[in-house]
């Protein structure tokens, strides 16, 4: 079926000539109601404290020798729904062709610290380019994903609450050079 | 694997012009005309048994060259920017260079450069983009989109090959060999409407191409007659027929041919291949649909009969025809095997099961026909067209000459087997036994459906 799958995509893909691929690819359609788009956090006073998801993204296959021109993440939106206390919380995106990878992968990209404080909810837009130190790890079938939510707390109550994925888009650029 | 790709591409893609070479022609006369014949050769001696009792014209007028040469105008500016010396490192011919494109490269193959572009075919070279979510599979193949054949696309052909024989007068008696192969895909319209139309990938859908793919050949022993069954009787002044007003090639010819086919082999193969996505899209891995129903041949063991006939009337400057080829031409296969060919997902193999072995199969050649007409006006006007089918979609063609002297210009239109109109025009000068031919004319004969445009010039030896 792959295999299938595959030939009638490639042929697709060749016919465009010197064009690119373009994958729009909706991560957070497949992070959805798994409970992976949620990263609940803790944070003792006077201390930072991190935790993380890992989401594995399935990408068309037969571009293992492609050139990958761009990765970009055009849509992506969280909200920080803090429950109690006051501090920052931001958002690192790592990427691997496996989940062990992902914990020793560079920073693709990082999401600015945003203030929390008290029982409200706080929306995050999350956009930019991908670290081109990572881009040939999207010219395979399989990529996964690692979201890190890295929290700090000066205050003197611990800083509850959750971070919730509420879109996420990455949009990949590929020169095809099929394999 | 990528060249593996590109050639699996090219080889699916090749199929799709159903008409890439029915408008090939090397005479730049007939090109400015839109593709007609105004003489008698080509297609009217090849499907209208008639034709091979009438003498081919000569001389002036729309009389038919002894060798007509091509210009390859075409060659030259095709090497001109495709060294012969560097077609290793040439992107048009390289797949791993960047600047490959297989669809300029399949133009290249089904619109030769042995003429002038004047306006190349379509090679689109945009960005294809695909959306891609859990539930979510949206193709947007821009400019591509043209490559998208909305009806049934393949090639095939049913040809006749070593006429070997001899005749007595009008009588002929001869063996023939002849070969038949129709390969046609279509895309269902689910598939269809997601690579045409940006429709979004259904879940729980299946997504196919529907493929109808026959072959056979064998030889055929014939019996022909063409001659003139009748002769008018022009007076001439002494009251006498065949007088100085009767035209030597005036007259109605009768054409036939009956045959008798023996099969040598044959192969059929009819079914979907695709795939059924799941629920959601990218939760559940497709499953691949392909189910095919093939007939083969124990052995030689075909049989069957079949007829040409052809009639042609020339009365002065009016000339018609008509003709048609493998008239009731049906085979029967006494011994057949049918099998059927199915994807087993459970094991992820291909099943064969035979259905049936030792079982009678019928299988048909396509009737060809053809109807021409053309008329000599007397004031250096010729005009002429016909209606040919060689089994794959009716082809039309209507042109017209005028000469003035040495002079002649030229138009014509036509509707090829895509149903597109096409257009020709272009002009010639003769001078004595040579004569200087140029035609322009559109034709789609590449994937895209956009016509090209091609200048083709000629010499003409009469």
């Amino acid at each position: 079926m792959k295999a299938l799958a595959s030939a009638a995509l490639l042929v697709l893909v060749a016919g465009c000539g010197q064009g690119k691929a373009i994958f729009n690819v909706d991560v957070y359609s497949f992070m959805a109601g798994s409970g992976r788009d949620t990263i609940r956090y803790a944070i003792p006073p006077a201390s930072s404290a991190t935790a993380s998801t890992f989401q594995r993204v399935q990408l068309p296959p037969g571009f293992g020798s492609s050139v990958v021109d761009s990765v970009r993440i055009t849509v992506g939106s969280a909200n920080l729904i803090n429950s109690a206390g006051t501090g920052t919380l931001g958002f690192s995106f790592f990427f691997a062709t496996d989940s062990v990878g992902t914990l020793s992968a560079p920073s693709a990209l990082d999401v600015p610290a945003t203030n929390v404080s008290g029982n409200a909810t706080v929306p995050v837009a999350i956009s930019g380019d991908l670290s081109p130190a990572i881009h040939s790890v999207f010219a395979k079938d399989t990529v996964w994903m690692r979201i890190v939510a890295t929290g700090t707390n000066s205050g003197l109550t611990p800083v509850t609450g959750k971070g919730a994925l509420t879109a996420l888009v990455i949009r990949v650029v590929l020169q095809d050079k099929i394999l | 694997m990528r060249t593996a790709v590109v050639v699996v591409t090219l080889a699916v893609l090749v199929l799709a012009p159903r008409a890439a070479h029915a408008q090939i022609s090397f005479d730049a006369r007939r090109l400015g005309m839109g593709g007609v014949s105004l003489g008698r050769d080509g297609n009217a001696s090849r499907y209208n048994p008639a034709y091979r009792a009438v003498k081919n014209r000569s001389g002036g007028g729309t009389g038919a060259p002894k060798v007509t040469i091509p210009v390859p105008l075409g060659l030259y500016s095709f090497f001109r920017q495709h060294p012969i010396n560097q077609l290793t490192h040439d992107p048009t011919f390289n797949p791993d260079s960047a600047g490959f494109n297989p669809v300029a490269l399949l133009n290249l193959i089904l619109s030769p450069p042995i003429f002038l572009d004047l306006r190349k075919p379509a090679a689109p070279t945009n960005n294809v983009e695909f959306t891609i979510g859990k539930n979510q599979l949206i193709m947007n193949l821009g400019a591509s989109r043209v490559l998208i054949p909305d009806q049934t696309f393949g090639l095939g052909t049913s040809g006749r090959l070593l006429d070997l024989g001899s005749g007595i007068g009008p009588f002929h008696i001869s063996v023939m060999g002849f070969v038949h192969y129709d390969v046609g895909f279509t895309l269902d319209s689910a598939l269809r409407s997601v690579l045409k139309d940006t429709v979004p990938v259904r879940s729980d859908s299946s997504y196919f191409i529907i493929t109808d793919a026959l072959a056979q050949t064998g030889v055929s022993p014939t019996v022909s007659y063409a001659g003139r069954v009748w002769h008018p009787t022009a007076m001439g002044d002494s009251g006498a027929p065949g007088g100085p007003n009767a035209n030597a090639d005036d007259g109605v010819y009768l054409g036939a041919a009956a045959h008798y086919y023996f099969g040598a082999t044959y192969a059929r193969g009819v079914g979907p291949a695709g795939f059924t996505v799941g629920n959601p899209i990218f939760g559940v891995a497709p499953t691949v649909l392909f189910d095919g129903i093939v007939h083969t041949s124990n052995g030689p063991n075909g049989h069957g009969v079949g007829a040409d006939v052809g009639v042609a009337w020339i009365s002065g400057p009016l000339e018609v025809g008509v003709g048609a080829n493998d008239i009731g031409a049906q085979l029967t296969w006494s011994d057949t095997k049918i099998r059927r060919i199915q994807y087993d997902p459970n094991g992820d193999s291909i099943s064969t099961t035979i259905l049936a072995n030792h079982v009678q199969s019928t299988t048909k050649l396509p009737i060809s026909y053809i109807a021409n007409a053309a008329l000599r006006m007397g004031t250096g006007t010729t005009v002429g067209g016909d209606v040919f089918n060689a089994g794959r979609g009716t082809v039309i063609h209507l042109g017209a000459e005028q000469r003035y002297g040495p002079f002649a210009v030229r138009g014509g239109v036509a509707r090829d087997e895509r149903k597109k109109l096409q257009f020709g025009f272009g002009g010639g000068l003769r001078m004595g036994a040579f004569g200087l031919d140029l035609g322009v004319w559109t034709h789609s004969n590449t994937l895209a459906d956009q016509r090209a445009m091609t200048m083709a010039t000629s010499i003409s030896v009469y």
